[in-house]
């Protein structure tokens, strides 16, 4: 028998749509998953293990190797940088990030503010485009900044828009789309090699 | 910003206890014993180079390395790297001596500091270098002094990962149009990005065979089964011809089973220009090391010999070391005042019996039991006598 597979995966919608793929990707996981306050799952039929972690959280325990697979969305990747395989999309929680801000408004021209989730990928678009802005860091409702005057414009996930509608804001530049990407620890990548080239090809050919 | 406690260390340091001091020097010597039996001249080189020299010809990228000063304003930088340094003394000056040159080292060398764990700044490393030998011979007996090393340390669970750069290069090069693509397409599998691979690809707008074999080259190059199906994504054979040549000099001294090959490897380190590889064993979720032909680094020392080597991190090692007890007789020998010769006497006895022993006078204990508890031996020679 060949060695156990951890997978981490992200809490919450990601795991439900995510976990279905694999049920029809052929492997033999009950059709129902408790999902109490549990945080580790044994599917002893398939010799897997899930590990249930925040979102941000599960490039970080696939890098140090805790994790031999996991996945991951594409945000999370840009912005965080870590030393981790990208190995198939799943095209699953599909949105893009984008700039928005208040309608018909101008960024200040000494020190344009853009508060954020994500310092590095905002840093970073802005740089590309040849705009020096300062970074404020928020942890949610970063649609307040723009509407009480913290920041001249937003960097963060859009996927209807019906947020930033609802707040009064506009979108004004697409930066990049998102989706959820299956990712693999370096070294697990060529110590379990078949076990996880197996489970991208047979996602592979599910993946819409 | 906080002050600093007592207890603390700049941020990235370790300190090294007794136990961990043993593992690592026993791995240390194993590797010393390895390199030394095949050849290998073990030397030193300083701590601080300049960063006009060693620092920038390192492939340690400018961000990680370790900056310093020194009295007339030169920038120095804690070596990032061992493989710099020696081929800094290999070409200044031991070349002129010998060639090919066999050496080996066993230094830290340090990285930037930074915030998460698990990223010591400072960091043993191990390896060796083969300057001056353009062969294919001197790439494999890097490759079998590796495995041998592997072996050697106990380690049953490990894989070398090989790739060649010069096909890799040659494959992007002539299925894109431009440099820049090549450059964008070469970091997504530095980073191993697949996804960015194919992605880039479509955007490109490359001539569809182009596009098509790209895509066929990344997916079947991932699943490689032998090295000829390489062969038809590229014009120049020799690089392919190399590989070839090396597989069949591993096979034949029957170490296929340690070694893949990977033609997407690729390295952050452009210097890497012919047969580059990766060390990975199970139980560290990083690699254990690397090695390669760093022809390009010796051009950048004015010389065009050619180099091979690789390297071994001492910190990742430990993770996956197996757990050995060592098997040692140590022995307190306790003395009153009066009987201090007499310990110093018998402890010598013992010593030559290979025993290791500590003498302890029963004055300068606190806690009697707690300090003897640690022994696999105690002898208490007010006692001995009263016997």
């Amino acid at each position: 028998m060949s060695s156990e597979l951890t997978i981490a995966m992200p809490k919450g919608r990601i795991f439900e749509e995510a976990y279905q793929m694999l049920i029809e990707a052929g492997f033999k996981l009950p059709e129902e998953v408790e999902m109490s306050r549990k945080l580790m799952i044994e599917i002893p039929e398939e010799n897997i293990r899930f590990i249930l972690a925040k979102p941000m959280d599960v490039p970080v325990y696939v890098e140090h190797g805790v994790a031999d697979i996991g996945i991951a969305g594409k945000d999370v990747l840009m912005e965080q940088q870590r030393n981790v395989h990208e190995l198939l999309d799943l095209k699953i929680s599909k949105c893009h990030i984008a700039s928005a801000g208040l309608p018909n408004t101008q960024m200040d021209e000494i020190a344009p503010r853009i508060a954020t989730k994500y310092p590095n990928i905002a840093m970073n678009y802005y740089k590309g485009i040849g705009e020096q802005v300062e970074i404020i860091e928020l942890n949610g409702s970063i649609e307040l900044a723009p509407m009480i005057g913290l920041a001249d414009r937003i960097v963060d996930i859009v996927s209807t828009g019906r947020t930033l509608r609802e707040n009064g804001l506009v979108e004004y530049e697409h930066i990049a789309d998102v989706s959820s990407r299956l990712i693999a620890n370096p070294v697990s990548y060529r110590m379990k090699n078949e076990r996880i080239q197996e489970i991208v090809s047979r996602l592979k050919k599910i993946v819409k | 910003m906080s002050s600093i406690k007592k207890f603390e260390k700049p941020l990235g340091m370790r300190d090294t206890f007794p136990r961990i001091y043993e593992k690592m020097e026993r791995a240390r010597q194993i590797g010393r014993q390895v390199f030394r039996s095949r050849g290998f001249d073990f030397i030193e080189t300083p701590t601080l180079e300049y960063y006009d020299t060693v620092g920038k010809a390192s492939a340690i990228s400018d961000s990680f390395l370790f900056k310093l000063v020194d009295s007339q304003g030169n920038t120095l930088v804690l070596r990032p790297d061992m493989t710099t340094p020696i081929t800094r003394v290999a070409t200044s000056k031991l070349l002129k001596e010998k060639i090919p040159l066999r050496l080996a080292y066993s230094a830290n060398v340090f990285r930037a500091q930074q915030m998460e764990g698990g990223r010591p700044a400072e960091f043993g490393q191990m390896g060796i270098e083969i300057i001056g030998d353009k062969t294919v011979f001197a790439d494999a007996e890097v490759i079998i002094t590796a495995v041998q090393l592997m072996k050697e340390l106990g380690i049953e669970s490990f894989k070398l990962t090989i790739g060649h750069a010069g096909v890799l290069h040659d494959i992007l090069d002539d299925y894109t149009d431009h440099d820049y693509q090549r450059e964008i397409l070469r970091n997504l599998l530095v980073e191993r990005n697949y996804v960015g691979f194919e992605e880039a690809v479509h955007e490109f707008d490359l001539p569809a065979t182009k596009a098509n074999a790209l895509l066929e080259f990344i997916n079947e190059a991932t699943n490689l089964s032998s090295i000829e199906d390489m062969e038809k994504y590229v014009r120049k054979n020799d690089g392919i011809e190399y590989m070839k040549q090396l597989s069949k000099l591993i096979d034949a001294y029957d170490l296929s089973q340690y070694v893949s090959f990977d033609f997407t490897l690729s390295s952050h380190m452009s210097y890497y220009t012919g047969m580059l590889f990766e060390v990975f064993a199970s139980g560290s979720g990083f690699p254990l090391g690397n090695g390669g032909r760093y022809d390009g680094l010796l051009h950048l020392f004015g010389s065009d010999v050619g180099a091979t080597g690789f390297s071994i991190r001492i910190d990742r090692l430990l993770e996956v070391l197996p757990k050995e007890e060592v098997e040692e007789e140590t022995v307190c020998i306790l003395f009153d005042d009066e009987d201090f010769i007499k310990a110093l006497d018998l402890a010598s006895t013992l010593r030559e019996q290979g025993a290791r022993v500590t003498v302890q006078s029963k004055k300068g204990l606190m806690n009697k039991e707690a300090f003897t508890k640690l022994f696999s031996r105690v002898v208490d020679l007010s006692q001995e006598e009263a016997q």
